[in-house]
């Protein structure tokens, strides 16, 4: 339902203002018109906010989500951040700090019904958003009357989210994606902030570490030191041309941004994916070669139906292994033409493992199976040895409906009942990367 | 294992709470009240549902005397292979909101399945187990895990 008080208006301008020919006075402006502004939407701890919202009772109690393998933290409420548990605590320390803590296995398909829940909501405010990541949006705001307050607007937004979802989240709008960025995570908990002056711009600023910039960790923080630049302020009114000098082109559209002139827009389609990649834990240490390939077929088919999805295919198939105690081993095989079918990539795969893999006595502890070099669909050179195989095209596509109607992996190789604990799960079918459209990854 | 459960104080009536004097073992989590059903706690009980009604029962039994199995578990696969047929066992459904297993306590859904024995003294429960999935595994320590109502962690 459209909410009757708020409009958002669209804006399409990117202001282009060069830094480097202004004149510093240009800097600060007094009254920041209330025009092109950009919301960042972040739900509160995402995870576990998702399991309170079908375990209301769970409602202030300290609860940790634990991830894949059921051994860290990957997400906690704030009861279980006040006793100390962080994001990455495995769970057997995690609840001798928490001791009443609640820990809660991991639920992507709970968690992306309620992102889009959350999505469709916020496209009612402003239908040009862009859905960065499961719990984090970005939008163009704008209030609907004159005069109207963005943010009110933004106290709506948050409630009506609220009400519908049962989600808390915290808005935070200003002039550009990575003010915004910062303002809401000023704002939280469940807190609605639209920064619109100069001066407001500043006060916070000058209260935030120069590292709560994101994109600006250690290393980089390190370099901007000597020179006095500690706070977000510190870093903003520093000299362009420095920070240029000390961070490169990414740290100076940083610090255009810090400093209103919106470099990164909202971006409301996810380009095309360079390279896809599936793959992660082993569930443990895994020396056997048996055991070896049929993850690698496991990810392997997890891969062909991102190719399939996003219509592309690959001429050449990266294998990644991870080892408990040695360097990772990468296998790489060259495909005589691209490929998206699982049969054609399976003897890529094999030589790509075979490439990867260092020996019995090495337990691999991790693998990604990438396709690195894209070619869409119907936009590359066929070979001269390429034959079509109708009958193999046709079996694929039966075991993508048969999938598609009765679940996934309910048709898929047979190397990979070596595998029975990790089918025996159906929480192991839908991982945070099979959440789609996302831009981040 | 499952050391125990705990089930909201509101979801317990208070007639039964009175009559097995279960007040000793109110805790609260989070600002909200639950009673806490332990292995390790004299007399060892459990709350059950059993002929409609949620009861108290004696969980398991640690009498030696005793013709039943000692301890507080029984095995999925005695059940189904007939291991207590001749005991006039009843499957039961046991109410949770959260189970506690090597010091972690986890959200449940519904419950746990349990296995109810009729004895002169009263019924006696079980907990029906399995052993337990590489998650439950690695996130309790326990080599097997309670059999839940309607999910598996």
């Amino acid at each position: 339902m459209r909410p009757p008080e708020v409009r958002i208006v669209f804006f399409t301008s990117v202001v282009d203002w060069n830094p480097l020919k202004a004149d510093s006075d240009s800097l600060k402006i007094p009254h920041l018109r209330e025009l092109a502004m950009i919301g960042h939407l972040d739900a509160d701890c995402f995870y576990v906010s998702a399991e309170r919202v079908r375990h209301p009772d769970l409602v202030g109690k300290a609860v940790g989500v634990l991830g894949n393998n059921g051994a860290c933290v990957i997400a906690k409420s704030y009861e279980m951040k006040a006793a100390g548990v962080k994001t990455g605590t495995p769970v057997w320390e995690a609840k001798k700090l928490c001791p009443e803590g609640v820990f809660i296995k991991r639920d992507f398909y709970w968690y992306e019904v309620l992102s889009r829940k959350m999505l469709d909501i916020v496209g009612k405010f402003s239908p040009r958003v862009e859905y960065y990541s499961i719990d984090e949006f970005f939008l163009h705001a704008e209030p609907l009357y004159r005069g109207q307050q963005l943010h009110q607007a933004a106290v709506q937004m948050r409630d009506r989210i609220k009400e519908i979802a049962g989600l808390p989240v915290t808005i935070g709008v200003a002039r550009t994606r990575t003010l915004a960025k910062l303002f809401s995570d000023t704002a939280k908990p469940f807190g609605a902030v639209a920064v619109t002056n100069r001066d407001h711009e500043e006060h916070l600023l000058s209260k935030l570490p120069v590292t709560e910039i994101s994109g600006i960790a250690g290393r980089r923080a390190a370099r901007l030191e000597p020179y006095g630049i500690r706070s977000c302020l510190d870093f903003a009114r520093a000299d362009g041309r420095l920070i240029n000098k000390l961070l490169t082109k990414t740290g100076y559209e940083l610090w255009e941004e810090i400093n209103g002139r919106p470099v990164q827009k909202v971006r409301t389609e996810r380009s095309p994916h360079k390279a896809l990649a599936r793959g992660g834990s082993l569930m443990g240490s895994v020396d056997d070669p048996v055991k070896l390939w049929a993850w690698c077929v496991r990810h392997l088919e997890r891969l062909c139906e991102e190719l399939a999805y996003h219509n592309v295919r690959t001429d050449r198939l990266v294998v990644q292994v991870a080892y408990k105690d040695h360097e990772p081993g990468v296998g790489t095989a060259p495909l005589d033409h691209p490929c998206g079918r699982f049969d054609q990539l399976l003897d890529a795969a094999r030589v790509g493992l075979r490439r990867a893999f260092k020996g019995y006595a090495m337990p691999a502890t991790h693998m990604w199976v990438m396709a690195d070099s894209l070619r869409r669909e119907r936009g590359f050179q066929m070979s001269l040895f390429e034959s079509p195989d109708p009958q193999r095209q046709r079996i694929a596509e039966l075991k993508s409906q048969v999938n598609e109607r009765f679940g996934r992996f309910k048709l898929r190789s047979g190397t990979t009942l070596h595998l029975p604990a990790v089918y025996a799960d159906p929480a192991n079918d839908f991982d945070i990367c099979d959440v789609r459209g996302k831009v981040c990854f | 294992m499952c050391s125990g459960i705990a089930i909201a104080w509101s979801e317990l009536p208070l007639s039964v709470i009175e009559t097995h004097g279960l007040t000793e073992r109110v805790h609260e989590r989070g600002g909200e009240k639950e009673v806490r059903f332990l292995w390790q706690a004299r007399p060892t009980l459990l709350p059950v549902w059993l002929d409609g009604r949620i009861k108290v029962a004696a969980w398991g039994t640690r009498d030696r005397r005793s013709s039943l199995p000692q301890g507080g578990w029984t095995w999925e696969a005695t059940i189904e292979s007939g291991g207590w047929s001749q005991s006039r066992a009843e499957p039961v459904d046991v109410p949770a909101t959260f189970v506690s297993a090597g010091g972690v306590w986890t959200r449940v859904r519904h419950g746990l399945k349990g296995l109810a024995v009729e004895t002169p003294a009263g019924p006696v429960v079980y907990l029906i187990c399995r052993p337990s999935t590489r998650y439950y595994r690695v996130m309790t320590r326990c080599e097997f895990q309670p059999v839940l109502i309607g999910e598996v962690i």
